[in-house]
């Protein structure tokens, strides 16, 4: 595929003769590249787990953060370049305070989601007093996990702005193996605890250093306590379950 | 007269706002709310129309009356039409209540320099299926009530639905207390005597009567259905449902 | 500023079966400042005549002080006691007197009228300030909360009530009336008259 260059993949907003953009095409590749990120859901919650690549012991684990609060009733996940996620994170926390304001009322996981997707085409090349615009699509996908009046709910979106809902989904660098270890574990009864359980052992399958309280980070969305960064008492404790 | 000379002091002025009587009212129940509103349009001591609807039917479970400027309040309702439709297209859900109360005081507020010249009564059921009215002043103030009367007999008819809804200067039989909500038929009642109330004694209400109401899902009907002077405007049954009952009011 | 809503305060008289009723607000104020809830607006003309001064505080005692003398007169004069709707008359004149500087009072009149037959009826009537009168067959308003009277009044009032309905009519109607009215209310006063007595109640209401 890459070694078919073309004059097609220079500009972000030309389609290919095949009818392919390959900038979005290749901004889903970067996503490969990142850390392995997983979600679950579960009639009780949705739990959201991400692999911290530690590469240097000076570097403090607890500075990286990979899932992020949207709302209280919103968490999100993501793989690939984060810088380039905290456009799309501020997007959905102006969009779902935005939406309590003129509401009153908590935004859909679903709308929340659309609304970041809605960003992710926004790039191209800006006509002379045209305001500039994002040069190049995003290179992150995100899981946006919450709870709303449909129940807990987990959403995967990516650089080309289509997102799908899942039972479990897997994205990053161990994705593959993954996923596959989720299609075969997951049930639709799964307890919480349960689900806490699945994401640490797919993440610890597809780690190269050995899981441990550091270089792993586990966050839920529940119906009563909405979104919550399990601490890394708790997430010792499950660790020592596993 | 501005004349256009300077040999004299001139004042121009505009006046973008006209009011134009009638009166609105509504009144929730444990499980309906009644919201009602006459049909006349005056300016000035000159009747524009005997029938121009001041209540209009939101979704199937809100119902929204104005009274004031009439411009301002057709080109209000029709601005709060257009939100409802966009927000069932970006949530796939008919907009519920209170949302509907807080989106009316961002849209007031909005034009807070410029407002709509109008008082909004919001009524209908809550999610929880619980009758419910919500009041507004003309920029956004608005709080849920059980009952709320306004427009040019607010100060005739107010009082009267405090005695007969708050039960307010009544004192409870010893060891009774004052019902929280009353029945459909009492409320129907207290709504056709306070507007026949106005009509008697205020200039600006007369002609006609239209009372919205809103059922909660599950509740029976009884009495509505085929009912003089009613019409249902939802079509599905298994869900919440809208009556309008219209009645004549006198014309002079 | 209105002069007429100056001080403050309402009346309301109603017609019943064989019996008047008369009732009006106790506050005194000047503007939104509440100085007192015993501020007398109704006064007993005979003993079959009532009436209520709403108004510019300064005016009801003038006037008080006038009718108080008039009928003084009319009964010296006459040999007899003024019929209420002879007073109602007098009231009328006494204001036009003043259709260029008017007195700030619309007062209500109730009394029970004397009929050829000798028997008593019902009678209430109100005036503007220079002295239109209104002969009502069911009630008359008058006062800052004239709007809330009428309305509560129009809802609660109906015909051939006994004494003991009319007092809780026009209690109940004075007392959600004023309670959305801020210039009246600070308690209240009714007045209940058949044809051998009257019955005076003093009412507690909402203090605010």
């Amino acid at each position: 595929m890459f070694l078919t260059r073309s004059e097609y993949d220079r500009g972000v907003n030309t389609f290919s003769p095949e009818g392919r953009l390959f900038q979005v095409e290749y901004a889903i590749e970067a996503i490969k590249l990142g850390s392995t990120t997983v979600g679950v859901c579960t009639p009780e919650g949705v739990v959201l787990a991400v692999e911290k690549r530690v590469q240097s012991p000076l570097l403090e684990a607890s500075s990286i953060e990979k899932i992020m609060e949207i709302d209280s009733h919103l968490g999100c996940a993501m793989s690939g370049l984060i810088a380039d996620a905290r456009t799309m994170i501020d997007h959905a926390r102006v969009t779902s305070q935005n939406h309590a304001f003129t509401y009153d009322e908590k935004i859909k996981v679903e709308s929340v989601t659309q609304a970041v997707c809605d960003l992710a085409l926004r790039f191209g090349e800006s006509v002379h007093d045209e305001d500039a615009m994002m040069s190049r699509p995003f290179g992150v996908a995100l899981l946006i996990a919450g709870v709303d009046e449909k129940g807990p709910q987990l959403f995967h979106t990516d650089p080309s702005g289509t997102f799908v809902r899942y039972d479990a989904k897997a994205v990053g660098s161990g994705s593959e193996a993954a996923q596959s270890e989720l299609q075969d574990k997951w049930h639709k009864q799964m307890t919480l605890k349960e689900a806490h359980i699945l994401t640490l052992r797919v993440l610890k399958q597809v780690m190269e250093e050995k899981l441990d309280q550091h270089n792993v980070q586990l966050a839920q969305v529940t119906s009563d306590k909405g979104f919550e960064i399990l601490d890394e008492v708790r997430l010792k404790a499950l660790i020592d379950d596993m | 007269m501005p004349d256009g000379s300077f040999s004299h002091p001139q004042q121009r002025s505009f006046n973008p706002y006209t009011e134009n009587g009638g009166t609105i009212l509504a009144i929730a129940g444990a499980d309906f709310t009644v919201i009602a509103g006459d049909t006349r349009q005056s300016e000035g001591y000159s009747i524009q129309t005997r029938y121009a609807p001041k209540v209009f039917r939101l979704t199937d479970r809100a119902v929204l009356a104005v009274n004031g400027f009439a411009a301002d309040g057709n080109m209000f309702v029709k601005k709060v039409k257009q939100r409802l439709e966009w927000y069932r297209h970006a949530h796939a859900k008919d907009m519920p209540l209170r949302a509907i109360a807080r989106l009316i005081q961002t849209m007031l507020y909005a034009q807070r320099f410029f407002p709509y010249y109008v008082y909004n009564i919001l009524g209908g059921i809550e999610e929880d299926g619980t009758g419910a009215v919500y009041s507004f002043d003309p920029v956004g103030s608005y709080e849920r009530e059980a009952c709320r009367a306004a427009g040019a007999a607010q100060s005739l008819v107010q009082p009267f639905l405090d005695n007969q809804i708050y039960f307010k200067n009544q004192q409870a039989a010893p060891g009774q207390s004052h019902p929280l909500h009353l029945p459909l038929s009492d409320v129907l009642s207290i709504v056709i005597d306070s507007f026949t109330s106005a009509t008697e004694r205020h200039i600006e209400v007369g002609d006609g009567l239209e009372m919205y109401v809103v059922l909660a899902k599950g509740r029976s009907a009884q009495g509505l259905e085929g009912g003089r002077g009613v019409q249902e405007l939802t079509t599905r049954t298994d869900g919440d449902r809208v009556f309008v009952i219209r009645r004549e009011l006198k014309k002079d | 500023m209105s002069i007429m809503e100056y001080n403050g305060g309402s009346v309301i008289a109603m017609v019943g079966k064989d019996c008047v009723a008369i009732a009006s607000d106790l506050r005194l104020g000047v503007q939104s400042l509440s100085i007192s809830s015993n501020f007398q607006k109704i006064f007993p003309v005979t003993d079959r005549i009532y009436v209520g001064l709403p108004g510019l505080a300064s005016d009801v005692t003038t006037l008080h002080e006038q009718f108080r003398y008039r009928v003084n007169m009319y009964t010296i004069k006459e040999e007899r006691e003024i019929e209420p709707q002879t007073f109602a008359q007098m009231v009328s004149s006494t204001l036009y007197e003043r259709r260029f500087g008017p007195y700030f009072i619309e007062p209500v009149i109730a009394g029970m009228q004397r009929t050829p037959s000798g028997s008593y009826e019902p009678f209430i009537a109100a005036t503007d300030l220079i002295g239109c009168l209104n002969f009502a067959k069911d009630f008359v308003v008058a006062g800052t909360a004239s709007s809330e009277l009428f309305g509560a009044a129009e809802g609660l009032w109906e015909p051939d009530l006994e004494a003991e309905d009319l007092f809780e009519t026009i209690s109940q109607t004075l007392l959600n009336a004023v309670d959305r009215d801020t210039f009246s209310g600070w308690g209240a006063v009714v007045h209940v008259m058949t044809k051998d007595k009257v019955i005076t109640r003093t009412l507690k209401g909402r203090m605010d």
